[in-house]
């Protein structure tokens, strides 16, 4: 159900990004550090396209500061003009362009960003493993040692706990959008979103009893362990502090529960074959696993800085 | 059918006796909140200035906030700053004043609010929202601090914010008259302990202090060990008026990188050459405008 | 466990015996995660000693008033309430603490502790000794982040409490978050040697 979702809401977005561009242009994308390459529809005057005065670009929350561009380069085509600018543009904000007396059209504007689907895409990867919940953020661990000592255990737990984050989260972002946030009620975001989380896991306990009893028997146990995990209240609160829209965080919530079983998987493939080492009395157990863990967490930091949109 | 009854009461009484423990809490604790808000950005401002607790501001100098807003009308978009009005020392209410894009005055409207009212972004927001009417609408940008003595501008002091190795840094700057540099606080980061998180060091934020508006303008970034002296004057581990003169010989060099932290050093140094030529930019028109307009305000 | 056990017998069986960190395991995620001076230790340290001896002493006034069948909604939503109370105390009083600890403080809720020791102490017993109880769980609590973030603190940034005393930084790894893994297991392995240690000196 989840995956049909997940594909429905990805053709949208890529309608959505086919449909962006306006009647003069085809496409717009920032090229290098400092440059902005529009497409035209069709082509035109190489003259007009070259001359700096007849385009105006700033940033879309600074309109009143016009970016300084030092030259043009214009396709022999006529179809690809590329602006350069005189200072590394921050390609994180979204750019406007407005051209005057270009291709027959008297004015016309054109956005230019990065892909969105790009963005959500690299929330995803932010949260799987840049900003991984457990190695990264030291949340989730009580439940995480528990469980982390089979590859079955873990495989159950992080498949279970997936499911009830993105659905948990999602209603709290229904909550938080259309009930606390227009009444101010930002204090009460603990105890909704802990409620919620409760309230997902009985449906799914009782859905699942009813609808798949096998199914239930061997995840069935696990769902009870998602309470107490840390990650499940840190990504509704991580989802209000940014407040971000609902592909935002589906995104942030499935990447959130694919980082946890990553997570899991890993540790747990490092513990049977630590139980099998020489390990010093006092140190089987709890204590070796956490540095395992440690040695996950420092492997872990490498991700840091990655961008990949 | 009982159960379920009495399980729902005892419920809802419970969630009611919560929600009320939680709403009283939320309604002391925010008063003190934002007391305590405005206190620290009150100590941050005057230890921009050199001002601390030993060392209190003269009641000659006088602060005064300039607020920016963007205007939006159907497809047509300008600034709005709202200034206090009035001679130095007199209080004199606020005007919202519209500039369009191009730098040229559009018009000017009285703005009915309280001196105290005017921190708090909802009062603010529907005052201004008031006067210019209901076919506009107005999105808040940023603040300015101009500190006066005795009617003369002393410092401008800005907010900004901007993408470092992790997250957004938030800064706040002090410029003087001339937009050079008098000195940089930063405020919220979420860079690592050790390493980006050193930029609130001194011998990090102090290299920005006397740098002036045109080497603010190219500043770039050089990964080079810092010499021993100038560690030692930015860290006030010197004479005052020697470290003065050490750090006059550095003024117009670039910032030396933070070891292991290249990026957030970056981050810091593009971040503040963005802030400090967008502002003065911005400054350059409204007082033209200011000016042009004959419109008098208190610094 | 005896119910007429004595104040102080309870106390001590939350710092020493049943101690939350080291013993039982649980509630680790801020023993790792900000661990990294005894001032964090301390202000997180207090923060679950308050809620769990209020959460512990509002159970037990009310233990009589609570359906056994909604009992775990119940603790969540005191624990909530609380864990909300002293969030937004420590965020209006001690701002520059707070933004140290990020979301750790709201994160209190998810312990697993203080349901624990609701279900298996508070709805049982009656207040004065669930009040004992929670205060001991939660001092135990706060030893424990208090030891951890004394040994990084120290070995990471040759300071206590803020105060210079090395003059230098021997590890900056300590402070590093992912040391926190480390120092935690290596203090459990150690725990637990000094256990068997004595255990076998009572033998012998």
């Amino acid at each position: 159900m989840n995956r049909i979702k997940y594909l429905i809401s990805l053709i949208c977005l890529l309608g959505l990004v086919g449909f962006a561009a306006s009647a003069l242009g085809a496409g717009t994308e920032f090229g290098g550090d400092n440059e902005i390459i529009i497409q035209f529809s069709s082509p035109v005057d190489k003259v007009e396209a070259a001359d700096p005065e007849r385009y105006i670009v700033f940033e879309e929350s600074d309109p009143d500061i016009r970016l300084r561009i030092t030259s043009i380069e214009v396709a022999d085509d006529g179809r690809e003009a590329k602006l350069i600018f005189a200072d590394p543009l921050n390609t994180s904000n979204t750019h406007v362009v407005n051209t005057s007396d270009i291709g027959g059209a008297a004015e016309a504007s054109f956005s230019v960003s990065k892909s969105y689907l790009g963005y959500l895409i690299s929330i995803l990867i932010s949260a799987l493993l840049i900003n991984n919940f457990v190695f990264t953020k030291y949340l989730g661990l009580c439940v995480f040692f528990g469980t982390a000592k089979r590859k079955e255990t873990a495989k159950g737990m992080g498949v279970v706990f997936t499911i009830v984050i993105v659905v948990a989260v999602s209603m709290s972002w229904v909550i938080f959008q259309y009930i606390l946030k227009p009444f101010q009620l930002d204090y009460l975001q603990i105890v909704i979103f802990i409620g919620l989380t409760s309230l997902t896991v009985q449906a799914v306990d009782t859905v699942l009893r009813k609808v798949n009893p096998v199914l239930f028997k061997s995840f069935g146990v696990y769902l009870v362990l998602v309470i107490a995990n840390c990650v499940i209240i840190a990504v509704p609160l991580l989802m209000a502090s940014n407040g971000y829209n609902y592909f935002e965080t589906f995104m942030l919530s499935l990447g959130a529960g694919g980082g946890f079983l990553l997570a899991l998987y890993l540790m747990s493939s490092v513990s049977e074959r630590v139980e099998l080492a020489k390990v010093p009395p006092s140190f089987k157990g709890l204590p070796i696993a956490f540095i395992v863990a440690g040695q996950f967490a420092m492997a872990f930091l490498g991700f840091s800085g990655l961008q990949l949109f | 059918m009982k159960m379920i009854l009495t399980i729902i009461f005892r419920l809802t009484v419970s969630c009611l006796i919560a929600g009320t423990i939680m709403g009283m809490t939320f309604i002391v604790t925010n008063k003190a909140k934002k007391a305590n808000e405005f206190a620290r950005e009150e100590k941050v401002v005057y230890s921009l200035m050199g001002y601390s607790h030993d060392n209190p501001i003269p009641d000659s100098m006088g602060m005064h906030e300039v607020f920016r807003y963007v205007v939006t009308e159907g497809d047509q978009q300008s600034i709005g700053y709202l200034v206090p009005m009035g001679a130095h020392g007199e209080g004199g209410g606020f005007s919202f004043i519209r500039i369009s894009l191009d730098g040229t005055f559009i018009d000017q409207a009285e703005v009915v609010l309280s001196e105290d009212k005017v921190r708090e972004i909802g009062d603010r927001d529907a005052a201004i929202q008031a006067a210019v009417g209901d076919s506009r609408q107005i999105r808040f940008t940023d603040q300015t601090i101009v500190v006066t003595d005795h009617g003369k501008r002393l410092a401008y002091l800005l907010h900004g914010k901007f993408p470092g190795f992790k997250t957004n840094i938030a800064v706040m700057l002090a410029l003087d008259p001339a937009y050079s540099m008098v000195g940089l606080e930063v405020m919220e980061h979420e860079e690592d302990p050790g390493l980006g998180a050193e930029i609130e060091q001194d011998y990090f934020k102090n290299q920005f202090k006397y740098k002036p508006f045109d080497k603010i303008k190219s500043l770039e970034v050089v990964k080079a060990p810092m010499p021993g002296e100038y560690v030692d004057a930015l860290e006030g581990r010197i004479d005052e008026a020697d470290a003065l003169k050490i750090m006059e010989q550095y003024k117009d060099q670039d910032i030396y990188a933070l070891t292991g932290a290249t990026i957030s050093s970056d981050a810091v140094s593009s971040g503040v050459k963005g802030i400090t030529k967008k502002f003065a930019y911005r400054l350059d028109i409204l007082d033209n405008v200011l000016e042009g307009q004959q419109i008098e305000v208190p610094f | 466990m005896a119910n007429e056990n004595s104040s102080i017998q309870l106390v001590t069986n939350g710092i020493l015996k049943e101690n939350p960190i080291f013993k039982l395991a649980l509630s680790m995620c801020p023993a790792v995660g900000i661990s990294t001076t005894v001032m964090n230790g301390v202000m997180l340290g207090i923060a679950v000693l308050f809620v769990q001896v209020f959460s512990s002493v509002t159970i037990s006034l009310l233990k009589n008033f609570i359906h056994p069948r909604i009992r775990i909604p119940t603790y969540t939503l005191t624990i909530a309430t609380w864990v909300t109370v002293i969030d937004l105390t420590l965020a209006a009083y001690f701002p520059a603490a707070y933004a140290q600890m990020g979301i750790f403080v709201k994160i209190i809720v998810a312990f697993a502790i203080i349901t624990m020791r609701l279900e298996m102490f508070a709805c049982k017993e009656p207040v004065t000794a669930s009040f004992w109880d929670g205060l001991g769980m939660g001092l135990g609590f706060l030893l424990g982040m208090v030891v951890i973030g004394f040994v990084r603190e120290l070995l990471g940034s040759g300071a206590i409490l803020g105060y210079d005393v090395l003059g230098f930084k021997p590890l900056l790894f300590f402070i590093l978050p992912s040391a926190g893994f480390f120092v935690v297991g290596l203090m459990m392995g150690f725990f637990n040697w000094i256990e068997a240690f004595y255990a076998e000196r009572k033998k012998g």
